[in-house]
């Protein structure tokens, strides 16, 4: 049997792979905004100066980085409904299951990643900024932050890659993201190779995106001048600049 | 363009900024064991003296960035003093004076994310809540001030260590302090850059800006100290006007530290 380049192309653009698809990459994206979300407060926890929240936060991070990914997947969709009654009405889907169960995985390596990225903003900024008459909050939110952003971009990036990637495994639960809906077919006509290299087109594909959008990201933190005269540093300048006098 | 314009108000009851027997402790070590120095509006102290004498130290708990253990901080008759063990609250009861006891540092620490301009619109733009355009217009001048008009679309790592030392001046300019502080501001210069930044603090003494100044730079304290600190282990042992300092020094510690730094 050789490769057929019609089944191939066929899948490829299949309605059912482009929903797959789509599906993976909202269960990414989701999970990992709310990761962030989740990851910065675990973060901030870890450096308070109340020891009990410290302990809750590397609780957290331990708990969740030491379980597989795939049981507590399992663990969301299977036993938390044996449980909470509640979960077991049709509001609970696979989607949600997978969101959730992802989301707290991944937020446990966030919140080490924004701990780290916190931990390398010089101390005399904070300093410089208290100086000035900032509050608390606003050197957080003016001085730490974006700096802070700068560091975990590139990480940040290998996580939703890895992310992308874990979506896969909500086939388990009957999710029909990308890896489903191959298997799927697959078990309908045996043309394992045409749709698993369909599969992987979409994953390189979806992961070409986001390395693009990443490196844009990337420049715009990069912090350089018209002046220098390098592509692309015109992003970086900020509209409130004026550079002409 | 100036500076907070020198309000012409009658002769001062009390010193600008005055700190009173402020004690400062590292678990058992006392950085600074009681220290005491007043500075009249205008009026422009240097303080010198040995690595590890609690000068740094001093101005951070001048600047109220380090609680002192005891003793008070007085800005202008008022008790600003940050305690340690302060309740919650206390940073932004604090803020307000903060701006008004401005520090310029020794590595400068600009934000690295803004632009020189950025820099020094922060302090005018969230501190002080002036509209933006207005803040832009007062940066630019402030800029120029410290001839760096040029420069203001540049960030931090495209600009000599003398150029960004210039800009945090202008950064603390911008939020009008009444005091500035000064934490040996050329240490971290190459020789050659110093000039250009003595040369700024040279013109905002002449202003009557009032200023407390950590530094060795001899040449600054002649021409523009009222006088000259000397501080040892902790403590404030002599406080003299220039020529006297370097000439007749009393303390037989400041003659040793004069000889080292002469050498």
């Amino acid at each position: 049997m050789e490769f057929d380049w019609q089944i191939f192309v066929d899948a490829l653009t299949s309605e059912a792979f482009v929903s797959g698809a789509a599906l993976t990459i909202g269960l990414a994206a989701a999970a990992q905004a709310a990761a962030i979300v989740i990851g910065l407060g675990v973060a901030l926890l870890r450096a308070s100066p109340i020891a009990p929240l410290r302990w809750v936060a590397a609780t957290y991070v331990w708990l969740f980085r030491a379980i597989p990914t795939l049981l507590q997947l399992l663990f969301v969709w299977n036993a938390l409904p044996q449980l909470i009654p509640s979960l077991r009405d049709p509001w609970f889907t696979p989607f949600l299951a997978a969101f959730v169960a992802l989301a707290l995985n991944e937020a446990a390596y966030m919140a080490e990643i924004i701990r780290s990225g916190l931990n390398a903003v010089d101390k005399g900024q904070v300093l410089a900024g208290k100086t000035l008459g900032l509050t608390s909050g606003q050197v957080f939110r003016l001085i730490v932050m974006p700096q802070t952003i700068r560091v975990i971009i590139p990480p940040t990036g290998n996580e939703f890659i890895t992310l992308l990637k874990l979506t896969s495994l909500a086939s388990v639960i009957s999710l029909r993201e990308l890896l489903t809906i191959t298997s799927q077919t697959v078990s309908v006509n045996f043309r394992f190779a045409e749709l698993y290299t369909a599969a992987t087109v979409w994953y390189l594909l979806i992961v070409s995106i986001f390395m693009l959008l990443q490196s844009r990201l990337e420049r715009r933190y990069q912090w350089t001048s018209r002046a220098e005269g390098r592509r692309g540093a015109a992003a970086a300048v900020p509209a409130i600049v004026t550079v002409n006098r | 363009m100036s500076i907070d314009p020198a309000p012409t108000v009658p002769a001062e009851p009390g010193p600008m900024i005055e700190a009173d027997n402020l004690v400062k402790r590292y678990g058992d070590f006392e950085v600074l064991r009681g220290v005491s120095l007043a500075v009249a509006r205008g009026q422009v102290k240097v303080i010198v003296g040995p690595s590890g004498s609690g000068k740094s130290t001093f101005l951070r708990c001048l600047a109220l960035l380090e609680p002192v253990d005891a003793g008070r901080v007085v800005l202008e008759q008022r008790d600003v003093s940050w305690k340690v063990g302060a309740g919650g609250g206390t940073e932004r009861r604090l803020a307000p004076y903060r701006s008004q006891l401005c520090m310029v540092f020794q590595h400068f620490n600009l934000f690295p994310h803004l632009t020189a301009l950025q820099n020094v619109m922060v302090g005018p733009m969230h501190v002080r809540h002036t509209p933006k355009r207005q803040a832009e217009a007062e940066a630019m001048a402030l800029l120029d001030r410290v001839r760096l008009g040029d420069r203001a679309g540049r960030y931090p790592h495209e600009l000599s260590g003398g150029q960004q030392q210039r800009v945090a001046i202008a950064r603390a300019l911008a939020v009008r302090p009444r005091v500035m502080l000064f934490d040996e501001p050329t240490s971290a210069l190459d020789p050659e850059l110093v000039r250009e930044v003595i040369d700024v603090m040279e013109e905002l003494a002449a202003e009557g800006m009032t200023m407390i100044v950590v530094s060795h730079e001899m040449r600054f304290a002649h021409e523009a100290a009222n006088a000259i600190v000397m501080m040892d282990e902790g403590e404030i042992i002599e406080e003299a006007p220039p020529d006297r300092f370097f000439t007749a020094p009393g303390h037989e510690r400041t003659q040793r530290f004069l000889q080292l730094v002469k050498t």
